[in-house]
């Protein structure tokens, strides 16, 4: 008989919308399965993939994440769990993760302190609930993560290892672009195993990307454990109240157009009439507008109208806004760092304008326009008009 | 003292400047940190908005504060000009360098302990920051000093009678809709600022208390150390092994250029001041737009 450690097991916490899962949370249970299938066969152990869920009436919804992936579901039921509240959510969530019983209704929870490895969306609401429940929880939490890998490494390190070189097994590396998208950085979370700041840190959380991983495919036969778990509320806890719900539309509908043209910090020499001219080629061919991330940081000054109508997040096509696939895509000004091309490269056919031939755009095309924005669009837009097709249906 | 004040405190930071310009990148498109300036960072700076208006609103107390070098003094000078501090906090030690987001939030948690004798009210926050981006170190910082957090909040208001905050915040979930949801809760709470917050200040009172402010807020920035503070981890009462590297869960293990991903297109180079090849283009895409709808 192994060992058993007092962290184990990958725990999911799962995002929804009244019951329906928020695509990200499928999204991780497909991660996670994948990695846990790896790490038993590995470690010849028999760690879970566990599901928790925070709703009113999610059983059903418990039975839905079985089919895809998860071991276990572990669910709090109640009518003050309808809605997120980040206060009661981090307990309820907290309380879940410390409990050695509900460990024990799926696995041998003898040993069971914390788990081992814990994912949360990184979205409006998971941002948050990662970082209060890892603060309740003292251990590390790495942010914006689209590559994970299990290992054992050996490390060397001023102060956790006080300069010593330890193996530390079942490391997750988590691994997360920069704001350039061109770097990307691997984050451990790791015990400090100098004795002069000896201490334990688990579990190894992270937020994770929507729109990154892929979901397993949804199987009726799959088995798993389902765990009702009653919260213990505090009465001051529920003084934060929910008093409204409205349901917003963005202004922006890349979904009903065939067409988006995007801009980026190619149009920054004069930005006012750039945008402008990317804006009349958008309205000659129905296009919606997009934008790379830089622009959405409102890097050089514009008229308040452009501001607030263009640079906003709401546009911002990548890993860090919308994943969107028009029949047509035109990068106009757009480099191509890796956190744009994630959001655009299933589009259908792809035109980028842009003055320099080795930027890395000139790969995820299907045309490449050299030269500058200010002569081309001027160009494409008489041929547009003149090419245009009439109105004529034919039948 | 009456039960009608209120205390507020904004936690900033001091970024890259990332406007065009001032932000200067390396051959392979990564940040030249040497060669970029820092300011306050933009979401600090909306934090610092949202402060304002409880100062003109609410005629609360300000207080910013900040965890970095002393050169992170003049994000605490931005911040005052924007938002006419009362108290400026500075949070330097040598041992906070290489915090993560948790062994920063224990520095920022007992620094607010240090503002007006612990009694904040509202704690705001920016968005998250330019640099590090992870969005982190304010819900941290709220759980630690056990305030409830209200995040993406675009808009708020106090009831100082019922000491009861009610705001609005913006959910945004992928694949589905956003969700505007208002919200109360008892003081104290921190909250964090979405970016698309704006103060509107309606009536005459408070836009003359607006400009009162506006120009306190410009002769105090300008004497800004008359107001500034600086704590190290003594005068914080801090347990050095919870801050800095030794408080720190997480590392950065390594860095590498992200690997390009294979391309699945072969593009066609184009001169774009060749009318019959653009010609030609505009065909190719009237083509694929294909049943398009022209009106």
């Amino acid at each position: 008989m192994m060992m058993m450690s007092k962290y184990q097991h990958l725990y999911v916490v799962i995002e929804h919308e009244d019951g329906k899962p928020v695509p990200v949370s499928l999204e991780m249970l497909g991660e996670a399965r994948r990695l846990m299938d790896g790490f038993n066969k590995r470690y010849s152990s028999d760690e879970k993939v566990v599901a928790v869920v925070l709703g009113d009436n999610v059983r059903k919804l418990c039975e839905e994440l079985i089919f895809y992936g998860a071991d276990a579901v572990i669910y709090a039921d109640s009518p003050e769990l309808r809605y997120r509240r980040n206060l009661i959510d981090t307990k309820v969530i907290s309380q879940i993760a410390r409990s050695a019983d509900l460990a024990a209704k799926f696995s041998d929870g003898s040993e069971f302190v914390k788990p081992r490895y814990m994912f949360f969306a990184a979205d409006s609401i998971g941002r948050h609930l990662s970082s209060t429940v890892l603060a309740e929880l003292e251990s590390g939490l790495a942010s914006d993560i689209n590559k994970l890998v299990i290992e054992d490494l050996e490390i060397k390190h001023e102060h956790k290892t006080k300069g010593q070189t330890m193996k530390y097994e079942k490391t997750l590396e988590m691994y997360r672009p920069d704001f350039s998208g061109f770097l990307w950085t691997t984050i451990l979370c790791l015990d400090n195993r100098n004795p002069a700041i000896e201490r334990e840190y688990h579990p190894q959380a992270c937020s994770i990307i929507p729109g990154v991983f892929v979901p397993i495919e949804r199987q009726v036969s799959r088995r798993g454990v389902i765990v009702d778990y009653v919260p213990k509320f505090d009465e001051h806890d529920l003084k934060v109240k929910i008093l409204d719900r409205k349901i917003v539309k963005s202004v922006v509908d890349f979904d009903s157009h065939k067409a988006i043209v995007s801009f980026g910090k190619g149009v920054k020499d004069s930005p006012e009439q750039d945008i402008k001219l990317v804006a009349e080629l958008a309205k000659e061919i129905e296009a919606e507008v997009g934008i790379s991330l830089p622009i959405s940081k409102k890097p050089f000054p514009v008229s308040q109208g452009i501001d607030s109508t263009y640079m906003i997040p709401d546009r911002v096509i990548g890993t860090s806004g919308r994943k969107v696939a028009p029949l047509l895509y035109i990068a106009v000004g757009i480099s191509g760092a890796m956190q744009h091309i994630a959001g655009m490269k299933e589009s259908g056919f792809v035109v980028a304008i842009n003055q320099d031939e080795n930027s890395p755009i000139r790969d995820e095309c299907d045309i490449f326009i050299r030269g500058r924005m200010e002569d081309v669009i001027p160009l494409l837009l008489e041929e547009l008009r003149k090419q245009r097709p009439t109105i004529e249906v034919k039948k | 003292l009456t039960i009608n004040n209120l205390n507020v405190a904004v936690i900033v930071k001091l970024e890259p400047d990332f406007s065009e310009g001032n932000v200067s990148y390396n051959a392979d498109g990564t940040l030249n940190r040497a060669e970029t300036k820092s300011i306050l960072g933009p979401h600090s700076a909306i934090a610092s908005n949202a402060a304002f208006y409880a100062k003109v609103k609410y005629g609360a107390r300000v207080a910013v504060s900040t965890m970095g070098p002393p050169i992170a003094e003049t994000a605490l000078q931005q911040a005052q000009l924007l938002c006419d501090a009362d108290e400026l906090h500075l949070y330097s030690d040598r041992i906070f360098a290489g915090a993560d987001t948790l062994a920063t939030a224990e520095v920022l948690k007992a620094g607010i302990y240090k503002v007006e004798g612990g009694k904040v009210d509202i704690v705001f926050s920016g968005h998250r920051a330019s640099d590090g981006e992870t969005g982190q170190t304010g819900p941290q910082t709220a759980w630690k000093l056990g305030y409830t957090f209200l995040g993406n909040v675009i808009d708020y208001d106090v009831d100082l009678q019922s000491r009861l905050v009610r705001a609005k915040r913006l959910i945004s979930l992928q694949g589905f809709y956003d969700i505007i949801e208002e919200v109360e809760a008892p003081l104290p709470v921190f909250i964090s600022v979405d970016p698309s917050y704006k103060a509107l200040f309606s009536t005459v009172s408070q836009r003359l208390a607006f400009e009162k402010y506006q120009k306190e807020a410009k002769a105090r920035a300008e004497n800004y150390k008359q107001y500034l503070k600086v704590l190290n981890t003594q005068q914080l009462d801090i347990n050095p092994k919870l801050v800095g590297l030794p408080g720190s869960p997480t590392i950065v293990y390594k860095v590498e250029r992200i690997p390009k991903a294979k391309t699945s297109r072969k593009a066609e180079v184009v001169d774009g001041t060749d009318h019959e090849q653009l010609a030609r283009v505009t065909a190719m895409m009237y083509e694929v737009l294909g049943g398009m709808v022209i009106k």
